[in-house]
């Protein structure tokens, strides 16, 4: 008998906290109508960022997130031009149909040159319509904001000119950047990276870092 | 009187099925209701993950490895980061750790809210599924608002983590915990104590303690058949030993048992993470550690982390100075409970064949890799 | 509003026209089944539309939304998907069975509102038999069940038609016997006079304690089964292997199962709402609107325990009707027969 009474009392139990549910806010939102606005971490299409002045690309070819993606999804064609002796893009095609969206090519790139914007709506009918060639990867990324990485002198290369602009930026220095666009967050993660790439002497790295510093 | 002839015949319950966790086929022969065997064929999921991981580098493994047991990707990345900071001794920074550990306690948090809904929408309880995603779109968020991603995340790295928490993180976790142990106790009082539910569950599916160590069975799987036995605490890993939390365990090894213990596992998880965020220290969130030029020294190790399905391990070997393993065995916990199925299921019915692998939370990625 | 009014207006034009008795009952008859047929069509697409957005707001989401103001339209809209479909008969099916269960379904599921007191005075023939027509009539339904599944030629929906057939079939007994435990208090069969005798509130056989919630309670789950409702449905389940008796059907035969479902619905409802909860008796309103009111009220309640129980097992389905429901029925027509012979409570 006992056993009878708990168990209608549960039964009762379960159909009113369903019944507490009616009364409750709904929490769908109605797509295509209403739209969630995307964190901005959030890793959607993969777009080429443009300089905000000359609105040139700011890749320089060096073919860091190529070698990152572990789908093969970016292709990267350059060449060496022969008078200023540095790396021209030619084309650049990433392959939706292959990228994984991780955002490891986000990562590996020292320029601000690829990111991974917050668009998502971007199917296609067909299969080749996704894979995009250097021209629509930067259109799309006209209007994506992004913050150019502090790009720290090396202490093993004795250049010239420019030097006195940051004598004193040490690898973990977080506060008073006389540079604008910094972001704090980013900041400790980046010159960590640059303090594992100087010391080598790997050739193409050094080419990148004199190539990159005369473009800034 | 003639004896009356019988047959037992054979039912497939084929791959592309509402109920199955993933795609596994299972051959049932049944005498009339009662199943006399059941045999799973799987394959139907295999990716070779553990090929493709041959040939990547370490740290393009973590986003092939987010999709080995994608209900838990946070895991697989940090068995895999745990296998190569111990190959390469790399330490990890405290911060990374702290955040670790909170990302991991929520990805379990998550994993059994899906395990909830999955295991109530075969049961027939419609509701509770769409409470517990509810709860999950919350975790998501807090997920998407630090790496960028709802499921796959490719966030725990080879010598800490990515990317550190933005700031609206702890204020935005703070506030889910403060109400999830009252969204539990609802799921409790729809399912819990509703005598259809127990009817359904108890003295399904009874698995032996001896039966669970002879198969390899872990997880909440094994401490619902009474064995008291959390990776966390008995080999730990990454800082637990610094959190307090009990481990639930059951008595009978049936069904309503481990649901009994996931459910408080998942306040257990909260407990651990509220801990966390109390005790996060401000530091740096990742070793040194270049991604595109990483050489691992030779070696071969296996380690091993408590994921919400049980054991999961990696296997890795490496020769000298290589960019590439040499070999990652991935070792899935469902693999183990789903050999464990044909033998709790000797005597039972057809519609348990459904609760019992919906109890044992066994997902194909899982076994199939 | 007078319904009635506008009835006994055209029953005196059809009499004006000077055809024979004969011809104007016919006439009149055919035009009351119309009417009942496309009322219960109504009833069923909106039920169908309200199970739907009952579903969404138990489970803190929408429902349908897109067709018409909060999606009233969607069942119009999968009404003519259904129609458009391909009717495929396979290919080695008994194809008069196969053919002839759906509709058998289908007219069983009408026949019953022959009885049905939809007002005062709105009833479409008062049978002195009324309930007792109705129980015989839904027991159809279990021939069309077991037609379906053996018509099908398929092994699965043979057993899921025997499996819906035995479950039909137990729980008929404590469905009959908590409404006999009502008859044993109103002393007729007829529909009119049952809710006749519920005039005030305190009169409806639900308060009348104790026999009148026992009986309400087993009635009410044992509707639940006769309709394969959750928690017993499962002849309709997707999650258990065997898919049921209407695994063959496609296109409007499975439509007509399915409304069918829905009209069944109703129909027990409107049954509970006539034994138990006063009929159309009520104040102020007009009595056709306090009759969709209960019968409304008691098809929300199906439809909560829809979305908030699990299934039974089938073996527990049956132990729990035969060893639980059945004994507790027929202890309450004792004890109904008791109250009303001794004359306590009997006002």
């Amino acid at each position: 008998m006992r056993l009878i009474f708990d168990g209608i009392k549960n039964l009762i139990i379960g159909l009113l906290t369903t019944a507490k549910h009616l009364g409750r806010h709904n929490i769908c939102i109605q797509y295509p109508e209403e739209k969630y606005t995307m964190p901005e971490r959030s890793r959607g299409i993969v777009v080429l960022l443009s300089d905000k002045e000359t609105g040139k690309l700011n890749c320089t070819a060096c073919m860091l997130c190529m070698r990152s993606c572990p789908t093969s999804a970016i292709q990267i064609e350059s060449h060496k031009d022969e008078e200023t002796k540095k790396r021209v893009l030619d084309e650049f095609v990433v392959n939706f149909n292959l990228c994984c969206f991780c955002g490891l090519c986000e990562e590996a790139c020292n320029f601000a040159a690829i990111k991974m914007a917050t668009m998502y709506e971007f199917s296609t009918w067909n299969k080749e319509d996704l894979v995009w060639n250097k021209d629509k990867l930067q259109e799309t990324g006209r209007d994506v904001p992004y913050e150019k990485p502090v790009r720290k002198k090396p202490v093993a290369k004795k250049t010239a000119a420019k030097t006195d602009e940051k004598p004193a930026d040490k690898p973990k220095a977080v506060a008073a950047d006389p540079n604008p666009d910094e972001k704090e967050v980013e900041k400790p993660a980046e010159p960590e990276k640059k303090t594992e790439v100087e010391p080598k002497t790997e050739p193409d790295k050094a080419d990148d870092k004199a190539g990159g510093e005369e473009q800034k | 009187m003639a004896e009356l002839k019988t047959e037992e015949f054979v039912v497939n319950m084929g791959p592309h099925h509402p109920s199955t966790h993933g795609v596994c086929r299972f051959v049932l022969t049944m005498d009339g209701e009662v199943i006399v065997k059941v045999e799973p064929v799987i394959g139907y999921l295999h990716r070779a993950l553990e090929k493709i991981c041959e040939n990547r580098t370490y740290a393009q493994c973590i986003p092939v490895l987010d999709r080995f047991e994608y209900c838990t990707s946070m895991s697989c990345n940090q068995v895999f980061a745990l296998a190569t900071e111990k190959l390469a001794g790399i330490e990890v920074p405290e911060r990374a750790e702290y955040i670790r550990v909170i990302m991991l306690e929520l990805n379990r948090i998550a994993s059994h809210l899906i395990w909830l809904g999955t295991t109530s929408l075969d049961l027939g309880a419609l509701t509770p599924f769409l409470y517990a995603f509810r709860e999950r779109e919350d975790i998501m968020d807090l997920f998407e608002m630090t790496c960028g991603q709802r499921l796959t995340y490719n966030y725990i790295r080879v010598g800490g983590v990515a990317k550190d928490i933005p700031k609206e993180f702890i204020p935005k976790a703070k506030q889910f915990l403060s109400t999830f142990d009252s969204k539990v106790d609802d799921y409790e009082k729809v399912l819990t104590e509703n005598p259809i539910f127990m009817t359904r569950n108890q003295n399904i599916g009874v698995m032996s303690p001896e039966l669970a160590i002879a198969y390899g069975v872990s997880g909440p799987n094994l401490r619902a058949s009474g064995v008291k036995f959390d990776l966390r605490r008995d080999d730990p890993y990454s800082i637990y030993d610094r959190f307090k939390f009990n481990i639930p365990t059951g008595q009978n090894g049936d069904c309503y048992d481990r649901y009994r213990v996931r459910m408080q596992e998942m306040r257990e998880s909260a407990k651990i993470v509220r801990q966390a965020i109390e005790q996060l220290p401000e530091g740096e969130i990742s070793a040194k550690f270049n991604p595109i030029v990483f050489k691992a020294p030779a070696g071969e190790l296996y380690s091993r982390i408590e994921n919400s399905r049980g054991e999961m391990g990696v296997y890795l070997q490496s020769r000298d100075k290589e960019k590439k393993p040499l070999r990652v065995k991935l070792r899935g916990s469902s693999y183990n409970h789903l050999q464990a199925m044909p033998h709790l299921l000797k005597g039972h019915k057809i519609a348990d064949v459904v609760a019992v692998m919906a109890s044992l939370d066994i997902i194909m990625p899982d076994v199939d890799r | 509003m007078e319904i009635t009014g506008i009835f006994e207006y055209l029953y005196e034009l059809l009499i004006g026209t000077g055809l024979p008795q004969v011809w104007v009952d016919i006439i009149a008859y055919a035009f009351a089944a119309v009417v009942v047929f496309g009322f219960l069509c109504i009833v069923a697409l909106f039920l169908v539309w309200l199970e739907r957005k009952a579903s969404a707001h138990f489970q803190q989401r929408l429902g349908p939304m897109r067709t018409g103001w909060h999606g009233w339209r969607q069942t119009v809209h999968d009404a003519i998907k259904l129609l458009r479909k391909e009717d495929i008969t396979p290919y080695a099916v008994d194809r008069n069975v196969f053919y002839w269960a759906p509709i058998i379904c289908f007219v069983a599921a009408f026949m019953a509102y022959l009885v049905i007191p939809f007002g005062d005075g709105l009833i479409v023939s008062d049978l002195n038999i009324g309930i007792l027509f109705i129980l015989g009539i839904t027991t159809f339904t279990i021939i069309s069940l077991l037609m379906a599944g053996w018509g099908s030629n398929n092994k699965y929906a043979l057993l899921g038609g025997m499996r819906s057939a035995a479950q039909v079939v137990s729980y008929e007994v404590p469905m009959v016997v908590s409404i006999l435990a009502v008859i044993v208090f109103v002393g007729s069969l007829s529909m009119v006079d049952i809710v006749q005798s519920q005039a005030k509130i305190y009169q409806w056989y639900v308060f009348r304690m104790p026999f009148g919630p026992i009986a309400f309670i087993t009635y009410i789950i044992a509707a639940t089964a006769e309709t394969n409702r959750t928690p017993f449905d499962i002849p309709e389940a997707e999650q258990e292997l065997v898919a049921g008796f209407n695994v063959e059907y496609s296109g409007m035969k499975f439509a007509m199962f399915f409304l069918a479902e829905f009209v069944n619905m109703f129909t027990v409802s409107a049954i509970g709402a006539t034994l138990f909860l006063g009929g159309w008796q009520g104040p102020w309103l007009p009595s056709w609107m306090w009759f969709m009111g209960k019968t409304l009220f008691l098809v929300c309640i199906l439809m909560w325990f829809r979305w908030t129980y699990p299934r039974l097992r089938v073996d527990h389905l049956m132990e729990f009707s035969w060893k639980f429901l059945i004994p507790v029925a027929f202890v309450n027509l004792i004890l109904a027969g008791f109250m009303k012979y001794s004359g306590w409570f009997n006002w």
